[in-house]
């Protein structure tokens, strides 16, 4: 079996680590899906406002790819939809009302095991959940008619403060199993699954990988293992959404909880829950005592997105982190010694010893400076790649340069932590994120 | 601290948008995030963030610096105590040093800030702290009897032609404290070589500095010569700590390890520059040695061996506080260690193959900051090769 190992990059020790027991919290009223979140997407609703749906039931689809729908993940009436500018759906939103969901056909094992292609393809698709196939590169949702070379499967999270994969997995054994296998049948290749302990699957190859985040990134796995070449399409799937499509299979229904984890400095009870996609942020933190500022964030802390309490969870995301929000101005703090309380540096520029975990607020520690190459991304970046180079080639726009560079390979969540180190404060992210769309334009 | 904060937010007002000063904004900027850490918020990009930043960064070169600048003022105040035939203790020695450098310094400082202060505020970009450490830099590279109007030219052109063209820190070719002793060098030679300028002794008091001794004589064995001369102590262990006629800051190679040491474990000067420009200076040493018995050359340089070479000059400080430099350097590991073997190796040629320019070390930085980006390119044509033909399979 393959084993990767990792030696460039970081596990942020920030305080607020979720427990790993899951705990029960009153559902959410309300949840929402948000079309304009999901990249390249053209979004066409299928429901108006006062429509009832069930689980699993059609909200919109995509106008590129009409076949692809976007799968309600609750029972209740549509109680508003919200356009943005030029009439772009921002957001549906259902208020619960019950529990029933579009029930379709079932398989066994064996049936699962002996469906073809076309099979699967199409019950995912009927289901409305082909949008939790996503593609590399672009990291954007798969395209149904595309025969990826390969699907990888992440079965370990290495970003800060997320769901501990191990024990959903185990737990979850059959259906995660019944995932893989319906999975296979989509690639000529195969579906690839990286976890941090062996793990006895069939149908998929299984290797190991150790290390510091990105670890868990699919985009560094597939880097390290087979990297892809331009042309090449692979597609990935989350964990906790693999169980969701073999649930899919084995029930004949979409069940749409997972787990959740509500985390961070900013969390008095920083805890792992069970809850649906898209529920309100407001029902995951109602167990929080939040009286400071804090800032609240759909996703990890480095790759995440600020929202606010009446906002929802994103699609993709399986944690709520919370960050305080106030930043005080020491005096003359540029000089100043530091401690493990109140510096956290991946340089020694600090008297900082210890493995203490971190109580991190929202301050940018400085501000946005031209680029001083101190090594501070190539230390945090565990690949085969010149991060500083592929940047200036993204700023001279020179796409030629970016495609030898890279560019294919590389996602912006896997250049989070380059951001995150930079002491010129630069977004290095985006600016990778800025390079893909060139790339993706030009065809 | 909390009065000195509620005035600058009192005139905070004045500098931003639609403010009477609005155009000075930088300045008020700079001088606000000095005195008190800025309060910016994360808004695009990982939420949180690592504590370091280049303040922070470049405020510790300057803490590296400290040692040089120490021991600096006190030889400058020993040479001259000994030019003048008087004893004296070593605080006396610190404090008659440190008057004599402490204008130059205030020299530097001034015309440095005031030409980074001008072009942030004409070309609205924010003051970048680099410049103090140009401006640290810059007298410790100047000979103690140096004019301050000389000081003040060189810091003008080493911030203006060095940096502030190219778009400023960051965007800089040359190391601007380099361009800044290059430009004296070449300009008013008279004054930053020779034999009369590196002991504020009496007037007419010539004193040369170590590199000087080999360079001046033909057919004969280096140390040996270094050992006869009877007006300095030129024995190896006293180059290594510095007591020695020379720039202000680059005597002592005890003093600069210090700083080095504590830049390599801050990781903010690579360690591979710096023990590249050693392996390749020894390597280079090796050979001119070598040369000089086959060949029966007459250049006492060739003869010299590469610890004196690695004591001598301002090889050692040059290294470590000037090749180091993340922005002009090469910008791959790769790219580092060559870098660095060929600062070393150059430095030797430059310093035996023409006498004429005895200090070598600044040259070759120099020229291989030139030459920094073309190692890059080919570093990273390499890692695109790999690529292409794990694509072609």
């Amino acid at each position: 079996m393959n084993h990767i190992f990792i030696k460039k990059g970081h596990d942020i020790r920030i305080a607020g680590i979720p427990s790993k027991d899951v705990v029960s919290i009153p559902g959410s009223d309300t949840v929402a899906i948000s079309p304009k979140t999901f990249r390249g997407v053209k979004p066409k609703r299928m429901v108006s406002e006062g429509d009832r749906v069930q689980i699993g039931s059609p909200l919109f689809f995509d106008k590129t790819k009409p076949e692809v729908k976007w799968a309600s993940p609750a029972n209740g009436t549509v109680q508003t939809i919200q356009f943005g500018a030029r009439h772009v759906i921002e957001k549906i939103e259902i208020k619960i009302e019950g529990t029933d969901s579009i029930s379709g056909q079932t398989f066994l094992m064996e049936q699962l095991e002996s469906a073809d292609h076309q099979t699967i393809l199409n019950r995912i698709l009927e289901a409305n959940l082909f949008p939790l196939i996503r593609q590399r590169p672009f990291n954007k949702v798969a395209n149904p008619k595309d025969s990826p070379r390969d699907i990888f499967i992440s079965a370990v999270n290495t970003a800060p403060l997320s769901v501990d994969l191990e024990s959903v997995l185990e737990s979850e054994k059959m259906a995660f199993q019944a995932g893989v296998t319906a999975l296979s049948k989509l690639t000529d290749g195969s579906v690839v699954v990286t976890s941090k302990k062996a793990m006895e699957l069939q149908h998929a190859e299984v290797q190991t990988i150790s290390g510091p985040h990105p670890a868990g990134n699919v985009g560094i796995q597939i880097h390290h293992s087979k990297s892809i070449k331009p042309g090449e399409i692979i597609w990935s799937v989350n964990a906790q959404h693999v169980i969701t499509l073999g649930k899919l299979f084995l029930n004949g229904s979409y069940s749409p909880d997972i787990l959740v984890t509500i985390a961070g400095p900013g969390a008095t009870n920083p805890q792992t829950v069970f809850a649906k996609v898209g529920a309100s942020i407001g029902s995951l933190i109602a167990k929080q005592e939040i009286s400071e500022p804090t800032r609240l964030i759909s996703g990890n802390v480095l790759t995440g997105q600020t929202v606010e309490v009446d906002n929802f969870l994103g699609f993709y995301d399986s944690s709520v982190s919370i960050v305080l929000d106030s930043v005080d101005r020491p005096f003359m703090g540029m000089l100043a010694v530091g401690n493990s309380e109140s510096k956290y540096s991946l340089t020694n520029t600090f008297l900082t010893f210890g493995e203490k975990f971190f109580n991190f607020n929202t301050a940018q520690n400085g501000e946005l400076r031209a680029m001083v190459p101190i090594n501070a991304w190539e230390k945090v970046l565990p690949m085969d790649v010149h991060p500083n180079a592929l940047y200036r080639a993204i700023l001279a726009q020179d796409i030629e340069e970016m495609e030898q560079l890279g560019m294919w390979e590389c996602d912006d969540e896997d250049f989070a932590l380059c951001s995150f180190a930079c002491p010129s404060k630069i977004d290095v992210g985006s600016v990778i994120r800025d390079g893909l769309d060139m790339l993706e334009a030009e065809g | 601290m909390k009065w000195l904060r509620d005035i600058l937010d009192k005139v905070a007002p004045t500098f931003k948008a639609d403010g009477k000063l609005e155009k000075l904004y930088p300045i008020f900027e700079a001088t606000d995030t000095i005195l008190f850490s800025t309060d910016e918020r994360t808004h695009s990009g990982p939420h949180i963030r690592d504590s370091v930043d280049i303040k922070r960064v470049m405020i510790l070169v300057v803490i590296a610096l400290i040692p040089c600048y120490i021991f600096g003022a006190m030889n400058v105040g020993y040479q001259m105590a000994m030019a003048l035939g008087q004893s004296s203790t070593w605080w006396e020695n610190l404090l008659s040093g440190a008057l004599k450098i402490l204008p130059i310094i205030a020299v530097a400082f001034a015309s440095g800030a005031f030409w980074e202060l001008l072009f942030a505020v004409i070309r609205r970009h924010p003051v970048s702290e680099g410049f103090l450490v140009t401006c640290a830099l810059i007298p410790l590279v100047m000979p103690p009897t140096i004019p301050l109007w000389q000081v003040a030219v060189a810091t003008t052109f080493g911030i203006v032609i060095g940096k502030e063209i190219f778009g400023g820190v960051g965007m800089n070719i040359f190391n601007p404290a380099l361009v800044a002793r290059a430009f004296l060098f070449f300009t008013y030679p008279g004054r930053i070589s020779g034999d009369k300028v590196w002991v504020s002794g009496p007037d007419g008091y010539s004193g040369a500095t170590a590199l000087a001794v080999p360079a001046a004589e033909l057919s004969q064995d280096a140390v040996t010569l270094l050992e006869s001369v009877t007006q300095f102590d030129f024995s190896w262990i006293n180059l290594f700590m510095g007591w020695i006629p020379g720039s202000i800051g680059e005597t002592s190679t005890v003093w600069i390890m210090v700083g080095a040491v504590f830049l390599a474990l801050t990781g903010i000067a690579s360690w591979r520059v710096m023990v590249g420009a050693i392996l390749g200076l020894t390597g280079m040493a090796a050979l001119t040695n070598f040369m000089a018995e086959i060949t029966g050359s007459t250049n006492t340089m060739l003869t010299l061996p590469a610890h004196y070479h690695l004591v001598m000059g301002g090889f050692a400080f040059g290294v470590v506080f000037m090749a180091t430099e993340p922005v002009t350097g090469a910008h791959t590991d790769k790219g580092r260690w060559i870098y660095g073997i060929f600062i070393g190796g150059l430095t030797v040629i430059i310093r035996s193959i023409n006498p004429a320019y005895p200090e070598g070390a600044m040259l070759a930085i120099l020229l291989m900051n030139a030459f920094a980006s073309l190692i890059d390119y080919f570093v990273i044509r390499g890692n695109i090769k790999r690529r292409m033909v794990r694509y072609a399979q």
